[in-house]
């Protein structure tokens, strides 16, 4: 993964909300075909971080490179609010997510993007009545419809049972493969453990360790990432 | 666009908010108003200030949620990300709620004219017409600065009671002020909705061109203030929400 091309690079971020710095000196990159986790407690700056890599927030220090010009039209989200529009069904809330790429996409098109996260018997199911898997697969659905290049995903696998953690993970898993980008901020170790080629962890704004999951636990002698999660952020 | 436009405008039909305030509520109070007080006169009143009610809890008091739960649940973030810009998404959206109000009041329009016989003119239609695509956009406006305001869904309703309701009051839409104190007469020319009711009781049984050029113009500057002021106070999350000294943390 190391010689894979780079699609951003953020060098020295740093974003402020009054007297509170936020991200403070961040610098990261995100390489092709790659999956990086972003990790660390609550209020570490994950959410921030991403969402100047994005561009969706303006730093007030540091740079945001992308490699290509294009590539921000490239770039799929998945925010962690699901569904993102209760009241429409699954297929209407992917309608939405099509008109928002500008994309004329027929319903029979938008059927096999929902099929694909296995969503094809719920087309026509209102999206709040969803399972917490269900609407999560759907929300990725969406992030997917414009068969992105790179992939951000905001706590995927968030309170949702061990089945539909395990689902949403094995789509995950299957998009990698496929040689999309993948970027997601979890809470879920073993989960992190699992998917991740590169981890990417962040505590009070700022990055304490990056690595692969195997240097990582080498370089801090730890038995698995949840020991070396706790030992980074005891702090 | 067009895909945007269509799907907000059949999910309207389904969101009981929207069910309950521009299309029971106004047939209720036209009904309602309308057999109780049998006054001659009085139907053509009701019908302008029914309709200009129906924009007020439409666009004014339906929109502030609206908004509210897209910038809550990222949808305005998300349309950073994408390639419909998101004036393109709230143009749409609100294109949607003016195409509701439009139908309905179109159907109070003939509800008054077979119940109660008040039969606007063809001018009068198409001065009502006017007024409602500004009137729309005008409290469109204010139901996003509302929205702006609010963090959550108790903020948004006390700041949207707070802002319709003072102007319901202090208007004409269902009793004349002729009678009332003066404070409350000057309190009237203060806001959009006073000369939305008068721009539309000119269009239901007409009055003096210059009082209607008057209404229009006064609703059309509290329509460029507000859409700026909803421009200037627009966020994309609740991390940007500015006049936080008015709102609890």
């Amino acid at each position: 993964m190391a010689n894979q091309p780079v699609l951003i690079r953020a060098a020295s971020l740093v974003k402020r909300y009054g007297r509170r710095t936020v991200v403070d000196g961040i610098s990261l990159s995100v390489n092709a075909g790659e999956v990086l986790a972003v990790i660390g407690p609550n209020g570490a700056g994950k959410s921030t971080t991403l969402d100047l890599i994005l561009r969706l927030r303006t730093p007030d220090e540091g740079t945001v490179e992308y490699a290509e010009s294009h590539l921000r039209r490239r770039i799929g989200v998945q925010l962690q609010s699901t569904p993102l529009f209760p009241g429409f069904t699954a297929l209407e809330n992917m309608r939405l997510a099509a008109a928002f790429h500008r994309l004329r996409l027929r319903d029979a098109e938008l059927l096999r993007r929902l099929a694909a996260c296995g969503l094809a018997d719920e087309a026509k199911t209102d999206a709040a009545r969803l399972s917490g898997g269900q609407q999560k697969r759907l929300a990725i659905a969406m992030a997917l419809v414009h068969d992105p290049k790179l992939l951000f995903l905001d706590e995927p696998t968030a309170a949702l049972d061990p089945r539909a953690r395990r689902e949403v993970r094995e789509l995950i898993g299957s998009l990698a493969e496929g040689g999309t980008s993948v970027v997601f901020t979890s809470h879920e170790m073993e989960e992190v453990h699992r998917l991740a080629d590169r981890i990417v962890f962040i505590g009070a704004g700022r990055i304490l360790a990056e690595g692969t999951p195997e240097s990582l636990l080498d370089a801090y002698h730890a038995p698995d990432l949840e020991q070396l999660y706790l030992r980074l952020t005891a702090g | 666009m067009f895909a945007v436009f269509r799907t907000l405008l059949i999910g309207q039909f389904r969101d009981a908010h929207t069910l309950f305030w521009t299309i029971l509520l106004p047939f209720a109070l036209l009904i309602g108003l309308g057999l109780y007080f049998d006054e001659p006169g009085y139907a053509e009143r009701l019908l302008a200030g029914v309709v200009a009610v129906n924009i007020l809890f439409g666009p004014g008091m339906v929109t502030p949620f609206q908004v509210m739960t897209l910038r809550n649940r990222g949808v305005f973030k998300l349309l950073r990300a994408a390639s419909l810009p998101t004036s393109a998404f709230i143009a749409a959206s609100a294109l949607a709620r003016t195409a509701l109000s439009l139908v309905v009041g179109a159907c109070l329009v003939a509800a008054s004219a077979v119940g109660f016989g008040v039969k606007p003119t063809i001018p009068g239609l198409a001065l009502m017409l006017f007024a409602l695509l500004l009137g729309s956009v005008c409290f469109t406006a204010v139901g996003f600065i509302t929205g702006n305001l609010a963090r959550n869904g108790s903020d948004t309703s006390m700041i949207s009671n707070l802002v319709c309701l003072p102007m319901l009051f202090a208007s004409e839409a269902f009793y004349s002020l002729e009678h009332a104190p003066q404070w409350v007469k000057i309190a009237s020319l203060l806001h959009p909705f006073s000369h939305f009711v008068d721009l539309l009781s000119a269009a239901v049984h007409g009055s003096r061109q210059a009082d209607t050029w008057a209404s229009a113009a006064a609703l059309a500057g509290f329509t460029a203030v507000c859409l700026a002021v909803a421009a200037a106070t627009f966020r994309w999350d609740q991390e940007g929400v500015r006049f936080r000294f008015l709102v609890k943390d």
